[in-house]
């Protein structure tokens, strides 16, 4: 366990639908928020949401949890998925929010089997789909 | 509400090389900030007089016995004594005394917040240097002396790192005696990858101090004059003779004028220092307790730049014994490239752009912005840079006490802490496994 974790738990469903995801293939991502101190879901997107309206469901200053499964081709034409864990924290949102977020995030992404790509980001550039397509590849 | 707990508040204490900060889980900033030295009278000396008073024979024994007398915060360190020495039971950001350090916790517990030690968990933020033997003396001392019923030690990096909404990132911890460079990764520090120097806030004082001497310019400690109004609006300076003042104490005492100084008007220059740039440059005023008015040029810019060029100190009057200091220390550029070139090649890119900026002197202007021009200039051409601080001053100045503060009132925090109960159980070494 990482120093100063906070202990936040993280509630079933949240594992129950990233299991969707990954297997099922029935949500393009997953937003997760924390509240009543454990992990629980925020948003789904449907399987033909673009990235666009996945960076465009964090709020601008509120942090968050996301998952995206992320589709891409790589340099020799083979079609290829990621799932990509992003860990949300714009500049803007409450220090205390910052504080719960970072400190709880180890244990909940050791709760989402599967996570192949991790990116911290405080703004949409920091996600950009060329960074995201760098990352993957 | 999303996260707070009904417990009994707990204490929260960022002990650093220069500053003590302690206060109320909770809360946005500590309750007490006060200089982590004490002041200290050897107990020799007085028995020694006190003998002599009253005639009285002495024997040996009690001589040896003779413990000093301790003065801490701000308050009883601003007063005068004869013989009083200034010491600090720090080194390296290490405890090397702890006997003053349970001085300096009683002062925050009992003193500045008045609460019972007996009764509220503590969570104290530690050093990444901080060894295995340390801790579990933290845990011995708070368990058996102070009887808390839960400690924690939170390493100060991690705090500061997760304060900023990061779990991984470079925290560039700019304090009072020292700074370190330190890898977090998922909330983990990667000692083998930290890096620190003696080059910090008091360093820089200290050179400030010399220059300014070096000009003519010599910095009156407070005790040192008294003010005299001798018409309504006009002032007499008369100087004191006190003979008996520690040079210690007279460090202490110039050292609160010139950090002053250093924070009203020193700037870290946009290019690498040089005399001859910075010979033309407009003076600033700076008014002194005692109210004489001094001029600052080039200083401004040439203190902050040690931070970047330790060896710029060797060309200050008065300042070349501190080549051993200096030559071993490396510029803030190089200790950051350094320390993230130690870290597995994974996370490098990830580093470079979470550099975080924290410490008492990370609020020099224009700090942030030259070390990241710097790092542009000489990091790997792939790397994207980004150093980043509060903009807010106290979150800057605080972070470390602000994340302990944050993370110590969080109601999942609760089953985290190291209980009473298990110290009794397991001992001082299970101290490793609950806060590792």
């Amino acid at each position: 366990m990482a120093n100063s974790a906070s202990g936040m738990a993280v509630n079933d469903e949240c594992k129950l639908k990233f299991q969707e995801l990954k297997s099922k293939r029935n949500y393009r991502y997953i937003t997760f928020k924390i509240e009543d101190q454990a992990v629980v879901l925020d948003k789904l997107g449907g399987p033909d949401d673009s990235y666009d309206k996945f960076t465009s469901s964090l709020p601008a200053d509120e942090c968050r949890y996301a998952v995206y499964d992320f589709d891409f081709t790589t340099d020799e034409k083979c079609q290829k998925s990621k799932i990509i864990f992003v860990a949300w924290a714009p500049e803007t949102s409450k220090v205390r929010h910052k504080m719960v977020y970072a400190s709880s995030k180890d244990r909940f992404k050791r709760e989402l089997d599967g996570i192949q790509v991790e990116l911290q980001a405080t703004d949409a550039s920091e996600m950009s789909l060329d960074i995201v397509k760098a990352r993957a590849a | 509400m999303l996260f707070d707990s009904d417990e009994v508040s707990a204490i929260v204490v960022d002990l650093g090389s220069h500053t003590c900060k302690a206060g109320y889980a909770g809360e946005d900033a500590p309750k007490a900030v006060f200089p982590s030295v004490v002041g200290s009278i050897d107990g020799m000396e007085i028995d020694d007089a006190d003998n002599a008073n009253m005639n009285s024979g002495s024997t040996p024994d009690s001589k040896s016995k003779g413990k000093s007398k301790f003065y801490v915060g701000s308050q009883d360190l601003g007063y005068r004594r004869d013989h009083m020495e200034v010491l600090s039971p720090m080194k390296d950001g290490v405890v090397v005394d702890w006997d003053m350090v349970e001085n300096i916790w009683d002062h925050a517990l009992r003193k500045c917040l008045l609460i019972d030690p007996k009764e509220h968990p503590m969570l104290f933020a530690e050093s990444c240097s901080n060894s295995q033997q340390q801790r579990e003396k933290t845990a011995e001392i708070m368990f058996e002396k102070y009887q808390v019923p839960a400690l924690f030690l939170a390493k100060n990096a991690v705090l500061t790192s997760f304060a900023s909404g990061r779990a991984t990132s470079l925290v560039v911890d700019c304090g009072g005696g020292s700074t370190t460079v330190a890898p977090v990764q998922d909330g983990y520090v990667l000692q083998k990858a930290v890096s620190t120097s003696p080059i910090g806030g008091d360093f820089l004082s200290d050179c400030l101090l010399k220059s300014l001497e070096s000009k003519g310019l010599p910095i009156k400690p407070r005790y040192a004059f008294k003010r005299k109004e001798v018409r309504p609006g006009e002032f007499q300076i008369v100087d004191l003779d006190l003979p008996n003042t520690t040079e210690s104490y007279k460090l202490y005492s110039q050292r609160v004028i010139v950090s002053d100084i250093k924070e009203c008007v020193c700037r870290a220059p946009d290019t690498p220092y040089d005399d001859t740039s910075y010979s033309n440059i407009p003076m600033t005023p700076y008014e002194l307790p005692d109210g004489q008015t001094i001029e600052i040029g080039a200083d401004r810019f040439k203190i902050p730049d040690i931070l970047f060029n330790p060896s710029l100190a060797l060309t200050i009057p008065g300042m070349e014994n501190s080549i051993e200091t200096t030559s071993s220390a490396h510029g803030l550029p190089q200790m950051v490239i350094e320390s993230i070139s130690k870290c597995d090649v994974d996370i490098r890119r990830e580093l470079y752009s979470s550099i975080l900026l924290s410490g008492g002197t990370a609020s020099m202007q224009q700090l942030k912005e030259r070390l990241e021009k710097d790092l542009l200039e000489e990091s790997p051409q792939a790397a994207r840079v980004k150093v980043l601080a509060s903009g807010n001053a106290t979150e800057r100045r605080f972070s470390v006490w602000i994340g302990g503060s944050i993370l110590a009132s969080l109601g999942s925090f609760q089953q985290m802490w190291f209980s009473k109960s298990e110290f009794e159980e397991h001992g001082a070494s299970y101290i490793q496994r609950k806060c590792p």
